[in-house]
């Protein structure tokens, strides 16, 4: 099926230009940019400058911003770093791995009155995803990192957290560990 | 990229990784370009025995065996005296592959040997005085001993992914600990002593044990990152039923403590007097009594930075010792009483500070999972 510029990205570069195509328009095909994401063939040179690892924690870090209409950044995950339960607000996310490997763990929203465990959707290993809903993400291997390209539309600054015991939720406030391949330290981030 | 080159930081690298190696040989490298040579890759080869032409390079900092089939390390390995930082991920490699005198080579700062075959941590690797960095992730220990505090440089101590059911309280003597990854193994409970760790800044203990943590770990000012997720914490309040009643010894030292009654030591045998320097007071504020060796287990249930409750258990001097709004924090945002730990004081453990919610990206999300 032809599909409007559906070309086989070469670079990271090229995998841009292509996605700033497809979002000019206002509606936006979920396959396509899936099918883009996943016709990328990582190349680590092309990403190695956005991917800043850090020892404590997972790192996001924004590789380009859209024009306003989607995120795309580069998460790197060391040994055993996970994501607590988080939403996305109401934007759509696209995951792709590039290195290594991430388990994806899908819940059910929890009912605002019911307490108790949070209920497990599905659980998997992932090489791509799209996903709208509740989930965890984690590296669970020892012995390597993880590099995932993510792109969220629209852009969102903030999502919830849920405590898989009880379901409480809270709203957290998110940043980025560098942008553009550039550390930004936490003093920039109050501006 | 030719073989040997120099690096971005003026290294001179030698990378023979992925290229079907059953053996490493050097005749190709000059003596001079083999003095010269600081960091040696030999990952995803097929070498089963390792090859001691890896010590014709005096000047060796930095060396990768990772991802090969190597079972056992060759004394003369202990002639590589600059060698740093020693990296042999997925190989077949347990406690006795270790020449005896590893433990004199001074110069090592990080050791990484996941994904071997571990069930101990070797007692030359204890030796290792500067060392800076352990990860032994995803091997078969079976318990941490308590010399890791020899370590005493130790900043990074990575055991995820084992079979240990304790955690020895000698670890708290590693002063510089900032990262304590214990995650997926089968700990039941965290010793107090942890909470010495003034150092540490992210704790793993995700897939575990764990019912409840230790009061003290509140004690952790600087914890940025601390991951719970996949351990049976208690939710609710459980009543501890195996209260052990005190002895008559005791309750004569409960009444002398909490009466005051002026003794001195020529009035009581030494072993007495002793006894009654061990009283501990209990922790409800409310309470002025003391315990000796009879004590129950009170769990109290401490608000997350109003994430969630986390379970924190305590000894109290008795099961009727409770704080006085009681004991039953059944419905959610309900504070514990004025005897808690003021909100305030959580969330400066917990976060470093009121602005470091924000600070590590998503919050929430990486500072508790």
């Amino acid at each position: 099926m032809e599909q409007a510029g559906l070309v086989k990205p070469e670079t990271l570069d090229g995998l841009i230009k292509i996605l700033h195509k497809i979002f000019e328009n206002d509606i936006i095909n979920v396959e396509e940019v899936q099918n883009i994401m996943e016709a990328y063939a990582s190349k680590p040179q092309e990403w190695m400058k956005f991917a800043k690892f850090d020892q404590y924690r997972y790192t996001r870090n924004l590789v380009d911003e859209g024009n306003g209409k989607f995120n795309l950044m580069i998460l790197c995950w060391g040994e055993g770093h996970g994501s607590s339960i988080h939403d996305h607000t109401d934007s759509h996310c696209f995951l792709k791995l590039l290195q290594g490997q991430l388990k994806e763990t899908l819940f059910e929203w929890p009912d605002r009155k019911a307490h108790g465990d949070m209920v497990q959707k599905s659980q998997r290993i992932l090489k791509e995803t799209n996903s709208i809903g509740l989930h965890r993400v984690e590296n669970v291997s020892h012995t390597e990192c993880a590099v995932s390209l993510h792109l969220y539309s629209p852009p969102f600054s903030h999502c919830q957290t849920f405590d898989q015991r009880t379901g409480h939720r809270n709203t957290v406030r998110m940043t980025f560990w560098s942008k553009f391949g550039e550390r930004t330290p936490f003093w920039s981030q109050l501006l | 990229m030719e073989v040997l080159h120099t690096n971005n930081e003026g290294n001179q690298v030698l990378n023979l990784s992925r290229l079907h190696l059953f053996e490493l040989n050097l005749d190709q490298i000059e003596d001079g370009q083999r003095n010269r040579v600081q960091r040696l890759y030999l990952t995803y080869n097929s070498i089963a025995f390792f090859p001691s032409s890896v010590c014709l390079l005096p000047n060796l900092e930095y060396l990768d065996i990772s991802n090969n089939a190597i079972s056992v390390l060759s004394d003369d390995i202990t002639r590589l005296t600059n060698l740093k930082t020693f990296v042999a991920k997925n190989n077949n490699l347990d406690e006795t592959s270790f020449p005896k005198f590893f433990g004199s080579m001074q110069n090592l700062q990080t050791l990484n040997f996941s994904g071997n075959r571990f069930r101990e941590i070797p007692v030359q690797f204890l030796k290792l005085s500067r060392l800076q960095s352990l990860s032994l992730g995803g091997n078969r220990l079976k318990g941490i001993p308590a010399e890791i505090e020899h370590l005493t440089r130790l900043e990074m101590l990575y055991l995820g992914g084992n079979m240990i059911s304790s955690i020895p309280p000698e670890l708290a003597n590693l002063g510089q600990l900032r990262c304590l990854v214990l995650c997926d193994n089968c700990i039941q409970s965290v010793p107090p002593q942890l909470s010495r760790l003034h150092s540490l800044l992210s704790l793993s203990l995700h897939n575990n044990l764990l019912k409840f943590l230790p009061r003290e770990i509140l004690s952790l000012v600087h914890l940025q990152e601390l991951s719970l997720r996949g351990n049976p914490l208690v939710v609710r309040f459980v009543k501890d039923m195996t209260y052990n009643p005190p002895s008559l010894l005791e309750l004569a030292g409960r009444t002398i403590k909490s009466r005051n009654v002026l003794y001195l030591p020529s009035d009581l045998p030494a072993s007495l007097s002793h006894y009654l320097d061990t009283a501990s007071k209990c922790p409800n504020p409310k309470c002025a009594g003391v315990y000796f060796d009879s004590c129950v287990r009170h769990i109290k249930f401490v608000d997350f930075c109003g994430k969630f409750r986390l379970p924190l258990m305590d000894y109290l001097c008795s099961p009727e010792c409770t704080s006085p709004c009681g004991c039953n924090p059944q419905s959610h945002g309900e504070s514990e009483g004025e005897g808690d730990v003021p909100a305030t004081r959580l969330q400066r453990v917990l976060l470093g500070s009121p602005l470091s919610c924000n600070r590590f990206g998503e919050a929430g999300l990486g500072l508790l999972t």
